[in-house]
């Protein structure tokens, strides 16, 4: 009886239904249901005009958000905040993905390039140059990475610091460049 | 009349250096690689000067570098300067013998030498007998083949010499043998012998070639004073070459420096094929290093070289030095084509040809635009989504570090909303809200801001992003275009803008305001528009 009186109500929607026509519907019992629903805060009762009125719970704050002033500005304030407090949770959200990913490549770069200057000086001649074949071999090695992986990586290491790194051509193996494979690197 | 009003096209043309070429040597690495070897030279001839030579008078430096760095170019000029230096030079190019017999090496040494060399020591040993028969030395009047008539006729044995000298008479070949053996050991006979006599023996092995070679220092030193720079060039993991090079280290050619050229590549050949001979040049006495030759700085200073050197009527002013400075920049950075000494000089000696044809006052960017289209027909600028012509890339490369770029690249991307407007890929456009810079509707009636966030400083553009980032609300998408590498957010979509996209997007514009956008353009600029996510 109880579950059907509330599915009556929440079929009324915003506008609420009379409380006289529940009544007639379920009888005079319906008040000690209604005291009970209105006690767990599952409907909401109030005056309109000449009759009482009956509500369920998020339609009650649909009809005041609606027609009460006081409720509106209530609420649009704690929405306001909600959104606030969302967009600075956004916000930290974004800059943590954003320093993430730059912080991942960086730290990638960065590790890459000091493993390559270590390896660079322990493989090089009297005179600096070093094969690049010695230098994937070991880096290949501890860094379990594929040789296809270690000359992306060395290029780009080699273009983006012109003036750190020499290349020279020849050899079985090395970075592309002009077309000709350069299989020599070393310091500046 | 040249680029700068110079006479003459200041740059070399062909794909090897010349003695001729070699006279101009910039670039301050290889200017301090000069030295470095004129200081051994020089540390050699004061060791030795005053005294006989011995085999400790030798010194071996190597000049290792990649191919079209400079070394033959840096050898050659030294051996041009031969004549200042108290040294005479032979050059030899193992890559144009073949098969390398120990013949064919003598011949290249010989050959090396300046003419002006045998003459001066052919003089100085025609002198020597002279003096020697004027002491009364019976063998060496009959090597001048000084006789009795000559006396009887009123001939002396200085006027005999002087006309042996010029030409005029002639050495007895037989009676010479019998002199020289006298005084000299075979080696040196021999080549006395060949020298006064203009015909040069061959020799037939290793043992013979070094005996030749340790004959003209020592004869150099004790007639001429000077010592003997050999320089190898083209020296690699050739058996025969290892075989040669190893056999002149080991004599220890007295008077002399022998300079090894060779490549990392080469070097690293020898080093596998002869670990004996790769131990000797790790122990160069001088290992030239010419590290940085093919930088930035030192290829343009190579380049201002050349027309400095040339610039006789002082037309190559400051600025003109500036302007020619910024366009190498740009080629340097964006075509690892022409980073290298060799290949920069190319394109400039083309360059500066096509100043004469177009009778330019300078070498500006249609000369290079038209020598890179004829000497390098299939170069394109990297990722050109506008296929931007080089002579536009290098012009507006130029400017894309100005304060102004971030200013031109919101025009430019307001100018590439609107001609997606009017191709009808977008919907309608909407009045500008700052932060945001354009905002527009796309097909589907989504409300787009898209903001240009262009500053050197990125922790400026950081700061910008971050403010623009609050405005997200305003609009269904966000889109940043920056110069800061960063990833895209779930509320903003960030598209990096590289130089080249700069680039596209600034040659876009121009051609846009000028109303040049043809038919055949379209397709290029709307993937212009996919890449920057307007469409």
């Amino acid at each position: 009886m109880s579950e059907e009186v509330l599915e009556r109500i929440v079929s009324a929607g915003i506008n609420g239904i009379k409380k006289a026509e529940l009544k007639k519907t379920f009888g005079k019992n319906c008040d000690n249901i209604l005291q009970k629903l209105i006690d767990a805060e599952q409907i909401f009762v109030e005056k309109k005009g000449i009759a009482y009125f009956v509500w369920a719970r998020d339609d009650y704050v649909l009809y005041l958000s609606q027609n009460d002033p006081k409720c509106k500005i209530v609420l649009s304030m704690a929405i306001e905040q909600s959104r606030s407090a969302d967009k600075v949770n956004k916000y930290a959200n974004i800059e943590t993905i954003n320093k993430i990913p730059q912080q991942n490549v960086a730290g990638q770069e960065s590790d890459f390039k000091s493993e390559f200057d270590r390896r660079l000086t322990e493989s090089s001649t009297s005179i600096g140059w070093a094969p690049f074949s010695d230098i994937r071999k070991k880096i290949c090695d501890s860094k379990k990475i594929s040789p296809e992986n270690f000359y992306s990586m060395a290029a780009e290491l080699v273009e983006r610091h012109k003036e750190r790194y020499e290349v020279s051509s020849g050899g079985q193996e090395g970075i592309v460049m002009r077309g000709l494979v350069h299989g020599y690197v070393r310091n500046i | 009349m040249y680029a700068y009003q110079l006479e003459n096209n200041p740059y070399p043309s062909s794909p090897t250096p010349t003695e001729k070429d070699a006279r101009i040597l910039g670039g301050k690495r290889h200017k301090e690689a000069k030295s470095a070897i004129l200081e051994c030279i020089k540390e050699l001839c004061n060791k030795i000067g005053g005294r006989d030579s011995n085999d400790g008078d030798f010194r071996v430096i190597t000049l290792i570098q990649d191919v079209g760095s400079g070394k033959t170019h840096l050898a050659l000029h030294i051996k041009n300067l031969q004549s200042r230096h108290n040294t005479v030079c032979t050059f030899l190019d193992l890559s144009t013998i073949s098969p390398k017999a120990m013949s064919s090496l003598y011949n290249a040494i010989i050959k090396g030498f300046e003419n002006e060399f045998f003459v001066q020591l052919r003089t100085k040993l025609v002198e020597y007998i002279r003096d020697r028969a004027e002491q009364g030395d019976n063998s060496a009047k009959k090597a001048l083949d000084y006789s009795f008539v000559n006396k009887l006729s009123g001939l002396t044995i200085k006027q005999k010499a002087e006309e042996i000298i010029s030409g005029k008479a002639y050495v007895s070949v037989e009676n010479i043998k019998k002199f020289l053996v006298q005084w000299f050991n075979y080696y040196e006979s021999n080549l006395i012998k060949n020298i006064i006599t203009n015909s040069f023996d061959t020799v037939a092995n290793l043992e013979e070639l070094l005996g030749m070679m340790a004959a003209i220092s020592k004869l150099t030193h004790r007639f001429l004073s000077k010592i003997v720079l050999y320089e190898i060039d083209e020296f690699d993991g050739n058996q025969d070459s290892i075989e040669f090079v190893k056999g002149i280290i080991n004599a220890h050619l007295p008077a002399s420096v022998v300079l090894l050229i060779s490549t990392p590549s080469g070097y690293a050949e020898i080093q596998g094929k002869s670990p004996s001979v790769f131990d000797r040049l790790e122990k160069a006495n001088y290992k030239i290093d010419l590290v940085g030759s093919n930088s930035q700085e030192e290829l343009l200073e190579i380049v201002l070289e050349y027309i400095k050197h040339n610039d006789k009527k002082g037309k190559f002013t400051q600025k003109t030095q500036d302007e020619l400075d910024e366009k190498i920049r740009v080629l340097y950075d964006e075509f690892p084509e022409f980073r290298s000494v060799r290949s920069i000089i190319n394109i400039l000696y083309h360059a500066m040809e096509k100043s004469a044809e177009l009778d330019l006052e300078k070498i500006d960017e249609t000369a290079i635009d038209e020598t890179i289209k004829h000497t390098y027909p299939g170069l394109k600028v990297r990722g050109s989504i506008m296929a931007v012509p080089i002579s536009d890339f290098i012009s507006i490369r130029r400017t894309c570090e100005d304060e102004s770029t971030g200013t031109q690249l919101k025009k430019a991307v307001t100018n590439l909303v609107n001609f997606a407007h009017e191709m009808g890929n977008i919907g309608k456009l909407e009045k500008q809200n700052q932060p945001l810079d354009v905002i527009y509707q796309d097909p589907y009636g989504s409300k787009i801001g898209i903001a240009v966030v262009i500053n050197e400083n990125h922790a400026k553009n950081f700061e910008e992003i971050s403010n623009i980032s609050k405005s997200s609300a305003l609009v269904d998408k966000l889109v940043i275009l920056t110069n800061s590498n960063l990833p895209s957010s779930e509320s903003t979509i960030i598209i990096n803008v590289d130089k080249s996209k700069m680039v596209d997007l600034l040659y876009f514009n121009n051609r846009y305001v000028d109303h040049k956008i043809g038919s055949f353009d379209n397709e290029k600029v709307q993937t212009l528009a996919r890449t920057v996510n307007i469409i």
